[in-house]
């Protein structure tokens, strides 16, 4: 129901009551009197004051401090020192940050499409509503709820040279983590292992509001399981791997835990020195260098930005098929 | 594809995800000598806590992450819902001038990523003296959440206008009528929004790294990270780090384990 809709009924059930009552002591849900806007514009402001103090503090101010200090020099130590676009120019001709850069992009691209076919697959499979399959879906979730560090240190024993389990179960002895061509493969697997249950349940969420008569009349039709799946699902499911890729995308350019806790210092030959490790590193181990590494978390927020905006774009042209 | 290869994938995918917990929890039971003279797969034999009697010992003293950690949990958790359901509130149901401009606002800063954010909010940390302090673990975070906010707002909403006239006319204010009202109808959400809150900050590890140094003010994950390079080679001790960093959470999850995945979907949460 509307707000809207409701309005005629409100506002007559007051009108009723006023006539009989005293009219100060009706106010209905809506405007009517200065006093009454008044008077919702100051209980208004007390409910927002707290978070809106959050939100000033805490997110808005940052964003013109971090802007600030990519202006300047500053070492924790000494005073800051005005430089202009000094760290910019040097962050953005910067090899170390051109292989970041790299990095990030080489750890999306493999992260966001393997766990998003695989979180398919899953809720495919999952949603032919077999026994069990409420018990299969909670399993696959389980990763998910915990610390990314927490499983990153877990993986950082399975994938250890020579006490290591996965080594141990296979008889050999890779470098999985050290060596500089499986650092960044492994810090992917991991990640893929962790968002492959979480990805699943939107999917099944998408293909549950499927409407059955749509799959049932492309099956009178004479399609079989594998075109109903290319021709009827995927194309319905639009809007939930549209949301699933975005939010996968962001999420994974600013992936840090369990990254720092597989290959920490950026790993082997600098090979998982991605975004937010740069940035860390850059500015609280070892490199004490904040100016620079403002500049590239603006850099990485830019990014960020365009991202949610082309997807904001995609969203007007419409990519969901109206049932209705 | 038959049933049966079905299952068959289905439980491939189970072990999958479940073997790293469980050869991480059998790990941590395990003697340090049985450990290395045996295979991963060998279950702990005998079955020995001694890790963890290290771990809570004098030298690890894992005790402090954990209290550290559940008091920062609380305070957000808190201070989360009460301004966030109050912000909610005054969105979803008060009229006033620039309401929805400051509620365009709010939504922005959903896109504000926190790796931007923990330069700056280091600086103003350092310039308030509060480094290394319970307060800097809390004080970004305790004034609700913008993604709180929006979904509470979405649900508030619903409430029929016509009930809130109702308990107008029968004499309550807008604090009761959200406390007494508003905020019981919506209880489904606001337990989601508590459980995500606490999942979130539980798990947060960034920040606390950045902000706290030593012992005092550790929490668990960074108390974590911090025993695996220190012992890198004491895997026992570092699997019952790492169980117990889990552990609170795998409980909460087998209790709410229906309500959460259920809602996961609904509230895209993370």
């Amino acid at each position: 129901m509307g707000p809207d809709a409701a309005r005629p009924v409100v506002s007559g059930v007051c009108r009723s009551r006023s006539s009989r009552t005293r009219l100060a002591k009706v106010p209905p849900s809506y405007p009517v009197t200065a006093t009454w806007r008044r008077r919702q514009g100051r209980l208004a402001a007390l409910l927002l004051a707290p978070s809106l103090f959050g939100l000033t503090a805490f997110l808005l101010l940052p964003i013109l401090i971090v802007i600030w200090l990519s202006l300047n020099h500053w070492d924790l130590l000494a005073p800051m020192r005005f430089v202009g676009l000094a760290n910019w120019v040097d962050v953005l001709t910067d090899e170390t940050f051109g292989n970041s850069m790299f990095r990030t992009v080489l750890f999306v691209a493999s992260v966001i499409p393997l766990q998003t076919a695989l979180g398919l697959f899953l809720a495919v499979l999952l949603s032919r509503g077999l026994p069990g399959s409420g018990l299969f879906r909670v399993i696959y979730v389980i990763p998910w709820i915990c610390a990314p560090l927490a499983l990153g240190v877990v993986w950082k024993w399975i994938l250890a040279p020579y006490d290591g389990a996965l080594n141990n179960l296979m008889g050999t002895s890779t470098e999985w983590l050290s060596s500089p061509e499986l650092a960044m493969p492994a810090v992917a697997g991991v990640t893929i292992w962790s968002q492959v249950g979480y990805t699943t349940l939107f999917f099944l969420a998408g293909l549950s509001a499927i409407p059955a008569q749509v799959v049932e009349a492309a099956q009178l039709d004479g399609a079989d399981a594998w075109q109903v799946f290319w021709r009827i699902k995927l194309p319905l499911l639009g809007p939930t791997m549209f949301f699933v890729l975005v939010t996968g995308v962001i999420s994974a350019f600013q992936a840090f835990d369990q990254i720092y806790a597989l290959t920490p210092n950026g790993g082997p030959q600098s090979t998982t020195d991605v975004i937010a490790s740069r940035i860390y590193l850059e500015a609280f181990q070892g490199g004490f260098n904040l100016g620079r590494a403002s500049a590239m978390a603006l850099v990485l927020f830019a990014i960020l930005v365009v991202i949610t905006l082309l997807q904001q774009r995609f969203f007007a042209r419409r990519v969901t098929y109206d049932l209705s | 594809m038959s049933g049966g290869l079905t299952y068959l994938v289905l439980i491939a995918g189970a072990l999958l995800t479940l073997g790293p917990f469980v050869l991480s929890f059998m790990t941590a039971f395990k003697s340090p000598q049985q450990f290395a003279s045996e295979p991963a797969l060998n279950p702990p034999n005998p079955v020995t806590t001694v890790n963890f009697a290290k771990l809570f010992g004098g030298a690890y003293g894992f005790i402090s992450p954990i209290a550290v950690t559940a008091q920062m949990v609380a305070v957000v958790l808190v201070g989360q819902l009460v301004f966030s359901i109050m912000a909610a509130y005054a969105f979803a149901k008060l009229t006033f001038r620039g309401r929805d401009g400051l509620f365009w606002l709010y939504l922005a800063t959903l896109m504000i990523p926190q790796v931007v954010t923990v330069i700056p909010l280091y600086a103003m940390m350092s310039a308030a003296g509060l480094r290394n302090t319970f307060w800097a673990l809390v004080l970004p975070f305790m004034f609700g959440s913008p993604y709180a906010v929006f979904l509470l707002r979405e649900h508030f909403r619903s409430v029929p206008d016509d009930l809130i006239a109702a308990a107008r006319i029968d004499g309550a204010g807008d604090w009761r009528i959200l406390w007494q009202i508003v905020a019981p109808m919506s209880r489904g959400i606001i337990a989601t929004l508590a459980i995500i809150t606490v999942v979130s900050h539980w798990n947060n590890f960034m920040w606390p790294l950045i902000i706290t140094t030593g012992r005092d003010w550790q929490v668990i994950t960074v108390a974590t990270a911090n025993l695996q390079s220190q012992y890198n080679a004491n895997w026992t001790l570092v699997m019952a780090a790492t169980t117990v960093a889990m552990a609170p959470l795998l409980v909460i999850f087998a209790v709410f384990q229906r309500n959460i995945v259920n809602s996961i979907s609904l509230t895209g949460f993370k």
